[in-house]
């Protein structure tokens, strides 16, 4: 009973201590000295739009196990992966939107990679709306599975969309061919532990939503096995020469 | 039906075509929605002949897309859970039935942009440089998007949504080819290169192509 409660509880106390450093490394590094403070937004910006890929590519990763496999499990992880990554695909979206008001002076721009951006979030609220309208969860799963392969073909798109097209917004802050476009090592390092705790919370919602699917299943399945009763049912024809 | 792949292709075109020849939607619906589609546009902005040269080109990929939807969801609509276990039990190979629905849309979508070309020609005074290109930039927009059509109407057939969810599953997924359609014909107008732009929708077609015959079968099966 108690591994019970402590499986339970671990994701959460992973995600509030994760947390709590990235946030704190976030508000000692320096300040940027042409943005100022409004560098902070990126110690969340960047780690939300990591997590969004990440997110998609394991739908990616879980769709095609699930084609190859037929494993159920499969699905659930590709389904609750699907979530997350439009969660944080938000996320980014919005804070970006906030960073550039200041420092571009408008809140949305036609800039290559906000465009595509957008283009993928809404490539999985169509994957999540296809889930939400078909509820044999075989013909769900195997159906689902294409889309989060066809989806996949954005990923690239967006992550490389700042080295292909000549854009407003700053090329990749850490993974670039010649090293972290970050001088400042305090600022490098609060970026860094800021990925790396999204990727714990990534995680542990993982693990919760998994859960949540499956139970989500259960239920169906209890719920289906109770007999209802139809509509009209208690209706009775009439006979003919009744009194 | 025992006859070959490419057999059973010609059987699923021959079928659509002779379909569309019956009912014309296409030719007596789509076609002409998309021509006013053309026409609507300078009235909502203006009926500036600099502007409408500039915009036109951009104009008329984004109705070809556009429209290109709507194929896809009539299409979606069209093939009832019946006709398809029937092709099933008529030992309909999946992969063949995908790439003749493909073939035949990409007809359809074809014949749209032909003719609606012409209009956008007349009505914006579209600039023609590099034809040939242009042509390859038509052929290769209705074969993507005829793909990713006939692929999203497998996907979201027998859900509860139906053909009401394929335009929002079509649309953003045939950006790259709008992108690739557009720029092609903005560096055909500037004199630069239009490789990269050609090569980014080869690349959707195959892409598509091959996850679409692929997943034919479990998608079938489902």
């Amino acid at each position: 009973m108690q591994s019970q409660v402590r499986i339970r509880r671990w994701p959460w106390v992973a995600i509030a201590l994760s947390l709590a450093v990235a946030f704190t490394l976030s508000m000692i590094s320096p300040a940027d000295s042409v943005q100022g403070d409004l560098v902070r937004i990126m110690y969340v910006h960047v780690p939300a739009a990591w997590l969004a890929y990440t997110a998609f590519f394991v739908t990616f990763v879980g769709s095609v196990a699930y084609l190859v496999t037929k494993n159920l499990r499969w699905d659930r992880i590709a389904a609750a992966s699907a979530e997350i990554g439009v969660y944080f695909t938000g996320l980014a979206l919005s804070l970006g939107m906030i960073w550039a008001k200041p420092t571009w002076g408008v809140w949305w721009t036609w800039d290559a990679r906000l465009t595509f951006t957008f283009i993928m979030f809404f490539v999985y609220l169509g994957y999540l709306a296809l889930r939400r309208t078909t509820d044999d969860p075989i013909a769900r799963a195997s159906r689902s599975s294409v889309l989060g392969i066809l989806g996949a073909i954005q990923i690239p798109l967006v992550h490389f969309s700042v080295l292909w097209w000549r854009t407003l917004h700053q090329p990749p802050s850490l993974i670039r061919p010649d090293g972290p476009a970050i001088q400042d090592s305090l600022m490098l390092a609060a970026l860094i532990v800021g990925v790396l705790a999204f990727t714990i919370v990534y995680v542990a919602l993982m693990v919760k939503r998994i859960e949540l699917i499956h139970l989500e299943e259960k239920r169906l399945a209890v719920e289906q096995s109770i007999r209802r009763p139809v509509a009209g049912e208690a209706v009775t024809a009439p006979e003919l020469g009744a009194s | 039906m025992t006859t070959g792949f490419w057999h059973q292709v010609r059987a699923v075109i021959d079928r659509d075509l002779l379909r569309e020849r019956r009912q014309g939607d296409m030719l007596w619906i789509t076609i002409p929605f998309g021509a006013i589609a053309l026409l609507l546009i300078p009235l909502a902005i203006g009926t500036d002949a600099v502007l409408l040269r500039e915009i036109g080109p951009g104009m008329y990929w984004v109705i070809v897309m556009l429209f290109g939807v709507l194929v896809a969801v009539s299409r979606a609509s069209r093939e009832t859970l019946p006709q398809q276990d029937a092709s099933a039990l008529l030992g309909l190979d999946p992969a063949a039935g995908f790439v003749g629905r493909t073939a035949s849309s990409a007809v359809f979508l074809l014949i749209f942009e032909v003719v609606v070309g012409v209009v956008a020609v007349g009505l914006y005074d579209i600039s023609l440089i590099g034809i040939g290109w242009l042509v390859t930039t038509m052929l290769l927009v209705a074969i993507g998007l005829a793909l990713l059509g006939t692929l999203t109407a497998a996907i979201v057939n027998s859900s509860t949504a139906g053909a009401a969810l394929v335009p929002l599953l079509v649309a953003p997924l045939s950006v790259p080819l709008l992108l690739g359609a557009t720029q092609t014909y903005d560096g055909l107008q500037g004199g630069y290169s239009i490789l990269s732009w050609v090569l980014l929708m080869v690349a959707v077609v195959l892409v598509v192509s091959i996850i679409g015959v692929l997943t034919a079968r479990p998608l079938q099966e489902t």
